[in-house]
């Protein structure tokens, strides 16, 4: 028998020579045998090929078979060659349950976080809005001298009658209200849209109809539409529309119920007609936001030259009582998730980190358990396995792992996801995050990345591999200086990208200590809060409205726990940022650089100073005189009196709050005191010039209040003694309870949670690291036995072996760590966005984690250089 | 009086070819000239068609196939069958039998009596 009998069908002859050759061996025969009977050779040979018929046509049959066949018989082969790969894969991960636990456990963090991660990204940053060709829809505001504003009502009309840039155009607002109902008072989230709105959402209602051009005009029968759950949940779910009425700011008519999911904007339950509340008409009242369609195949940058020049024609002809420059033109998307992008990227960057961290852990422990293998490797290759099968049952291997690690990734990640929505800013709205179908598309790329990384080394390893080399030395050993450089090589990676993370989650932590060290101007200790907002149709006359709050301010302080109490229009940080240009009497153009944003505007009542601790510098603060009718007065902050009165005393002076304060009389003010500075907008934005009105001489705008109270115990043990009296004395408004200190720790949930999952991440890097280091030490110990014991057997003690071992790890871990914090310099820039006050190399974040890493290495390398050091040196030796 | 040699029934090669290698491993030669002369001339064959024949059959399973050096130390490509053949064999010979004998039957046999 040939050995060639022994090869598959698929590596014999060629087809082609295949067939030939058994063609040609018969019409030999053939014509050998007649000329054997005595025919001469040329007749022979004409004969024989008579006799066989078409040779070309038979051969060309032949191969056409022997192609088929043998086709089937590779794709057999090859099927057949994969599954033996995976059951051998899967016996021997069976055969070792623990490295298998730890391997899949490692790859699911990895891939677990990407997958969570990658879900709220793609629902947050990357999914189109849920509207028709969401890219026609963009943002619109207007530029202005010192930054930009909301388009004032007046400029947002006539953009709309000019432009040619736009399907349509929309001034709306939104806010919080209570809502009388059927149902009782209810606190909702009422939005303001003016007409072309809906149109430009193309939406269509579920039940009922959208308001008409006629019904957005003013003195128009007020109506209203709902959203689907507020029609559901409060309202439940009448057919009949009819009987439904809803009082905010007027006795609203229910027209129509909005399909499900239309939230447009702020998750609102309501939408009124804009035009219903008779918008100021003034050109620097910038009150409303503006979204618009464009027109298809009109450019972004387009319609902003268009905006650009219409608005500098409008400037021409209502200079001085106009301040935009402009336009500034943002699809809508991006303006919406602008906010939480950075913060998402870094994340998703971080998770990328960590899963590179987990398949560097698992790569190393493969390569180890690979040494483990030479033997039977080396005894493959030698009875002539081909090196690519050897390397494909590696891969196998891998593969089988990242799938395992896929399949359990996916289970952690639908873990992880209720845990960011519960950690999850409610700006950022993750409510809606599934594990969709383009989750389930990039695990599965994450995962053909994560076998390509984990099989890659084992792979290179063997194919480089000397059966012969392997086979001699027993497989004891078999651990070539490649190998151990490509090991160390892995653990130094594996600490560098733990430093990475742990040096961006130190800035990270470091900017929140930072925010919440600042003064913020006022004490939030003892402090409790109740929103409140009036019903406006109850409400609707100014006395009524100071009565209420009148009533509420004794009631109050009527409560034994109650040291002061106090009203405001805004709270610091509470998301009201009312601000307008202002004027100082005597100062002929204003104030230099005079324009929007000039001063906060605030109107509070007596005692708001003080139950906020905001100190008063100077003059008095409002009291009993301070009435509607009597002369109108005004406190300033230190920014204010600084900025403007070069920090001389502005009591007595006057000022005149410009752009349509509701000034009454002559529109001058009175300063009668100086308080201290607020962080009003931000905690990370500095101080800006504050006015403060009191709240009674301008019941214009008392709809929404927010009262103050210093207790003098726990401001949340107080709560339900507040809700009883203000339940008696305002049985139709619903109020919203928090403690000062929860509203701040509220504004720096965003903050809060970018660190918390950053610094997550980061410490399952370290403790990959920790176990990377142990492992890798662990084996350098055993590979060092006999050294350590002929150390020890000369006298050498104990401490120093445990050095000689924990001096080794060091080094692995400096090297790391040097590479580590080099990334992180070049990294940690791409956050400084989200830094304050910490410079993006800040050296205590960078120390800390470096001084984390150390210690953990320590750790890692203690117990195998603890067992090493308390060894007999004479067995040892002897085992060799 | 020479007779005209028979075409040969559809199928019918595959048959000879499977009751010829049922004897012993062969080359398509030895095969082509056995069948030559055990029917002496009365089946007509064009020799060609040998070998898709053993190929389909090999596609099939039932015959494997392998280079060897013959006696006469040239390079044949020698076919057998396999146990499937084998199998194959049988079957075809019994329905073979079946069928030759119920031909037989029906050709041979004289009504007692009128048929219509």
């Amino acid at each position: 028998m040939r050995p060639d009998e022994e090869l598959p069908l698929s590596r014999r002859l060629p087809v082609d020579e295949d067939v030939d050759r058994e063609l040609a061996y018969h019409l030999a025969e053939r014509e050998r045998e007649l000329v054997g009977q005595g025919m001469d050779r040329e007749r022979a040979r004409a004969e024989a090929q008579a006799a066989f018929g078409d040779v070309g046509k038979v051969g060309a049959e032949c191969r056409e078979i022997t192609r088929r066949t043998r086709r089937a018989f590779r794709r057999a082969e090859t099927v057949e060659g994969l599954r033996q790969d995976l059951v051998l894969a899967w016996r021997l991960l069976r055969k070792t349950p623990g490295f298998t636990f730890a391997a899949v456990l490692t790859l699911a963090l990895g891939i677990g976080a990407n997958a969570a991660i990658f879900s709220v990204v793609n629902q947050v940053l990357l999914k189109p809005l849920p509207y028709e060709a969401p890219e026609q829809l963009v943002d619109i505001v207007e530029a202005h001298k010192n930054g930009w504003g909301n388009v004032p009502w007046a400029n947002m009309l006539d953009l709309r009658a000019t432009s040619r840039s736009f399907q349509g155009m929309a001034s709306y607002g939104s806010g919080a209200a209570t809502a009388l109902t059927s149902a009782g008072p209810l606190r909702i989230r009422q939005a303001v849209v003016s007409e072309d709105f809906f149109r430009i959402f193309h939406v269509t209602p579920m039940l009922g109809r959208l308001p008409v051009a006629e019904e957005h005009r003013e003195g128009a029968t007020p109506v209203a539409v709902v959203s689907e759950s507020f029609w559901r949940a409060q309202l439940g779910s009448p057919a009949d529309l009819t009987t439904q009425r809803i009082r905010t700011m007027r006795d609203y008519q229910v027209i129509g119920v909005l399909p499900r999911g239309f939230a447009f904007p702020a998750n609102a339950d309501i939408w009124v007609p804009l035009e219903l509340l008779g918008p100021s008409l003034n050109r620097t009242a910038h009150n409303w936001s503006v979204v618009g369609r464009l027109e298809p195949g009109i450019t972004v940058e387009t319609v902003k030259r268009e905006l650009d020049t219409l608005t500098a024609r409008l400037a021409a002809q209502y200079q001085p009582d106009f301040d935009g420059t402009g336009a500034i033109v943002t699809p809508l998307q991006s303006q919406l998730t602008a906010a939480s992008r950075s913060p998402l990227y870094l994340l998703l960057g971080a998770s990328g980190l960590l899963l590179l961290a987990a398949c560097t852990n698992l790569a190393s422990s493969m390569l180890a358990r690979g040494l483990a293998r030479n033997r039977e490797v080396a005894v493959r290759i030698a009875i002539g396995a081909g090196r690519l099968r050897i390397v494909r049952q590696l891969f196998t291997e891998a593969t089988l792992l990242a799938l395992l690690g896929c399949a359990a990734g996916l289970g952690l990640a639908a873990v992880l996801l209720r845990l960011l929505v519960s950690l999850a800013p409610p700006a950022l709205d993750l409510a809606k995050v599934r594990l969709d179908g383009w989750v389930l598309l990039f695990t599965a790329l994450v995962g053909m990345t994560t076998t390509v990384l984990i099989g890659l080394f084992p792979a290179l390893r063997t194919s480089g591999a000397e059966p012969g080399l392997a086979l001699r030395e027993g497989g004891r050993t078999g651990h070539s200086p490649a190998e151990r450089r490509i090991w160390s090589g892995l653990v130094i990676a594996e600490v560098a990208l733990a430093a990475t993370l742990l040096c961006g989650s130190g800035l990270l932590i470091r900017s929140l200590g930072r925010v919440l060290e600042v003064d913020p101007g006022f004490r939030s200790d003892r402090l409790l809060t109740v929103a409140m907002s009036l019903p406006t149709a109850v409400y609707e006359e100014d006395a009524k409205r100071e009565q209420f709050w009148t009533r509420v301010l004794e009631a109050v302080r009527a409560i034994p726990g109650v040291e002061v109490a106090g009203l405001t229009s805004a709270l610091p940080l509470g998301g009201d940022n009312s601000s307008g240009s202002f004027g100082i009497e005597g100062v002929p153009s204003g104030p230099a650089g005079y324009g929007p944003g000039g001063a906060g505007y605030r109107m509070v009542s007596d005692g708001y100073f003080t139950a906020m601790g905001i100190p008063l510098l100077a003059g008095r603060d409002f009291d009993q005189r301070d009435v509607a009718g009597s002369a109108p007065v005004v406190i300033v902050n230190q920014a204010l009196v600084h900025q403007w009165f070069k920090d001389k005393d502005p009591i007595g002076h006057r000022i005149r709050l410009e752009s349509g304060m509701d000034n009454q009389g002559d529109g001058w003010l009175t300063v009668v005191g100086v308080v201290g500075d607020v962080r009003h907008r931000a905690l990370t934005q500095p101080p800006a010039p504050e006015t403060y009105v009191p709240l009674r001489q301008r019941p214009t705008r008392s709809y929404s209040v927010v009262l103050t109270l210093k207790t003098r115990g726990d401001p949340a043990q107080l709560e339900p003694a507040v809700r009883q009296t203000l339940a008696a004395v305002g049985p139709d408004v619903v109020p919203l309870y928090a403690t000062m200190r929860e509203r701040l720790s509220a504004s720096q949930t965003d903050r809060q949670f970018t660190a918390t999952i950053l610094s997550a991440f980061a410490l399952v890097a370290l403790l990959l690291a920790g176990v990377g280091i142990y492992g890798v030490v662990s084996y350098t110990a055993v590979q060092r036995t006999r050294e350590m014991g002929i150390r020890l057997a000369l006298g050498a003690l104990p401490a120093q072996v445990r050095g000689l071992i924990h001096r080794g790890a060091l080094g692995q871990v400096l090297l790391g760590l040097g590479v580590g914090l080099v990334i992180a310099f070049a990294a940690t820039r791409l956050m400084r966005s989200l830094l304050y006050e910490v410079t993006t190399l800040d050296p205590l974040a960078f120390a800390g984690s470096a001084a984390l890493l150390i210690l953990v290495a320590f750790l890692a390398s203690w117990y195998p250089a603890w067992r090493i050091a308390r060894l007999d040196p004479m067995q040892t030796i002897r085992s060799e | 009086m020479p007779q005209t040699p028979m075409p040969l029934l559809k199928g019918t090669l595959d048959v000879i070819i499977l009751r010829t290698l049922g004897w012993g491993p062969a080359h398509g030669y030895a095969i082509s000239r056995w069948i030559r002369q055990t029917t002496g001339d009365e089946l007509q064959i064009e020799e060609g068609a040998l070998y898709p024949a053993l190929r389909r059959l090999e596609e099939r399973g039932w015959v494997e196939s392998s280079w060897k050096t013959t006696e006469t130390g040239r390079e044949a490509k020698v076919y057998r069958l396999t146990s499937l053949g084998r199998q194959q064999l049988q079957s075809e010979l019994k329905s073979w039998t079946r069928y030759v004998a119920a031909m037989a039957r029906v050709l041979e046999t004289r009504p007692a009596e009128a048929l219509a």
